[in-house]
């Protein structure tokens, strides 16, 4: 039997503040020798959360355009709600529950995703398709949030280094729905559970990440690892991709329109290679937001569609990996021109 | 405590020479966000096989036996995919066969081998033996040495020799041939791949069966 199709209908988004200019990390940084390498090289700009602002308020102004476009009963009639948040505000319980109460819903379904990171988006889509064909719903709500730029990264000792120029923060949701008018057409997942623990959460002297204690913490890949991590989102994102390419029988270069993570520019170039397509179809707004994290993907799409950079009956590809390369997912939406 | 490194190489204000770089004047920090970019999701295929065309595997069977079968010229008749008919010249050593990849095709090959490098260097030409050019260069490695396990590697380079782009002796060639060896060259990476999964199928199904890796006919 045929899957009943689940569309991806909107995505909206949020950026905090104005825009921080790289300047800013330069007036702290220890050393100019990385500066110009296409690796570490900084983003013009990129965004911090507000010191009192919570990933629940970055949701509630994510959805605003959602709300704008389809009336304030759409939130209301959302019967899965599906959250990601890259620092939860509380991480003994997650943020789904008071993300529900904020819009005014009162789901079914409320699912913290943790393990998706920067292909949390991706693992959302999933997850609200499977729900809907499945009959737990009509209508989903798939929200990211990135808030780690303005509060791990800008910490007094952290901002110094090279790679807390990078992070940007921003926040986006999807609307998803029993639909035709742009139906998730396949999406891959992968989890490589061996790589879980190179991603670290380095404090000097060491501690638990909840203990009180001195000296600040800063998430990264141990250093021995960077290398595999840079190999690892090589070969995964353009594999995921490909894993759903090959179901949909679509050669990667009739791709419309690429949307990834953006943890860096050498990962944007070397996927884009991978997929054989031109920059113009690998829609990202690294120089603008920096790494997004799992916002990345949606900010992105929501970018190029109100752009008009994907037009009526263009696939859509969103891959992502996340962390240290223990996950990683694609999905293919074909775009309906209109939301 | 170093070594005069690159004493007589005296440059002002001691700067690198261009190309160089070497811990001291690239230390770790600057050098590996340098190699990262030079890390890719994909490489183009003029990029790995343009220049240098490299095929490797692994073979199980005993390195010195697999050097034994590749030094005899006439093992070439078993594992590559197109040349046959070997016969030896009056020159001693200098083999002539057939490479059905061009009809008719003379192939000449003589074969360098060094029992103490485990080196097998086949230098080839198409329609003439004087100037061997193509040169196929192959080396036998002990597996235990570099894969911990029993058995062989071996490596194969050809490198892209101006004759392949124009054939330097074009009045040796059979008349309306319509093709030339290097018309080819872009396949090589392919076709030498095929031929050395041949090589590792035929030695592996005689050394798991007891046969001998060099068959009695070429004894």
């Amino acid at each position: 039997m045929e899957q009943p199709a689940v569309s991806l209908l909107d995505v909206s988004t949020y950026l905090p503040g104005e825009p921080i200019s790289a300047d800013y990390y330069a007036q702290f940084a220890d050393s100019d020798d990385l500066r110009d390498n296409l690796m570490f090289r900084a983003p013009k700009f990129r965004h911090h959360v507000a010191p009192d602002e919570t990933a629940i308020d970055m949701v509630e102004r994510a959805a605003a355009g959602i709300v704008d476009r389809h009336g304030s009963d759409v939130l209301a009639d959302v019967d899965i709600l599906i959250t990601h948040t890259q620092l939860p505000d509380m991480p003994f319980y997650g943020g789904g529950g008071g993300m529900a109460n904020r819009l005014g819903m009162k789901p079914n379904w409320v699912i913290d995703l943790h393990n998706g990171g920067c292909a949390a988006f991706i693992l959302g889509l999933k997850l609200a398709r499977q729900l809907i064909a499945s009959g737990e719903g009509r209508t989903a709500l798939v929200a990211v949030a990135q808030n780690a730029a303005g509060q791990v990264f800008d910490q007094e000792t952290i901002r110094p280094k090279a790679q807390a120029a990078v992070p940007g923060d921003g926040a986006a949701v999807g609307l998803v729905a029993a639909s035709n008018v742009s139906p998730i057409l396949d999406v891959e997942c992968r989890t490589y559970g061996e790589y879980a623990g190179d991603m670290t959460m380095a404090v000097d002297p060491p501690r638990k990440w909840w203990q009180a204690g001195p000296g600040e913490g800063c998430i990264g890949f141990t250093e021995s690892k960077i290398t595999k991590v840079l190999a690892r989102g090589n070969r995964q994102v353009p594999e995921v991709a490909y894993a759903v390419c090959d179901r949909l029988g679509l050669a990667p270069k009739d791709i419309g329109l690429l949307v990834t993570n953006q943890p860096n520019r050498v990962f944007l170039r070397n996927w884009r290679e991978a997929l054989e397509l031109p920059e113009s179809k690998h829609r990202d707004t690294f120089d603008e937001c920096g790494n997004l994290f799992a916002a990345g993907v949606p900010v992105n799409l929501d970018r190029a569609i109100t752009e008009g950079q994907v037009g009526a009956g263009d696939v859509v590809m969103m891959a992502a990996f996340a962390h240290a390369g223990d996950f990683a997912g694609a999905a293919a939406v074909r775009w309906g021109g209109q939301r | 405590m170093s070594l005069p490194a690159l004493e007589d190489i005296a440059l002002p204000n001691s700067e690198a020479l261009a190309g160089v770089t070497r811990i001291e004047n690239a230390p770790r920090e600057k050098a590996t966000p340098i190699i990262m970019e030079m890390m890719r999701s994909v490489y183009p295929h003029d990029v790995v096989f343009g220049d240098y065309c490299t095929v490797n595997d692994y073979i199980d069977c005993p390195p010195d036996e697999l050097f034994e079968y590749l030094s005899d010229t006439r093992s070439l008749e078993e594992w590559t995919y197109s040349l046959r008919g070997f016969t030896e010249t009056e020159e001693p050593g200098l083999w002539l066969a057939y490479d059905r990849l061009g009809s008719e095709t003379e192939i000449y090959t003589r074969t360098v081998a060094n029992r103490d490098a485990m080196t097998v260097d086949y230098h080839c030409a198409w329609d003439q033996g004087q100037h061997l050019w193509m040169i196929y260069l192959m080396r036998v490695v002990d597996a235990q040495t570099v894969l911990n396990k029993p058995g062989s590697v071996v490596l194969w380079t050809n490198c892209h020799h101006p004759f392949y782009d124009n054939n330097p002796y074009p009045e040796t060639a059979p008349a309306q041939r319509p093709v030339w060896v290097g018309d080819f060259w872009d396949m090589f990476g392919a076709g030498h791949r095929l031929e050395l999964d041949n090589l590792k199928a035929i030695a592996e199904y005689r050394h798991h069966n007891g046969l001998p890796i060099t068959p009695a006919w070429m004894k």
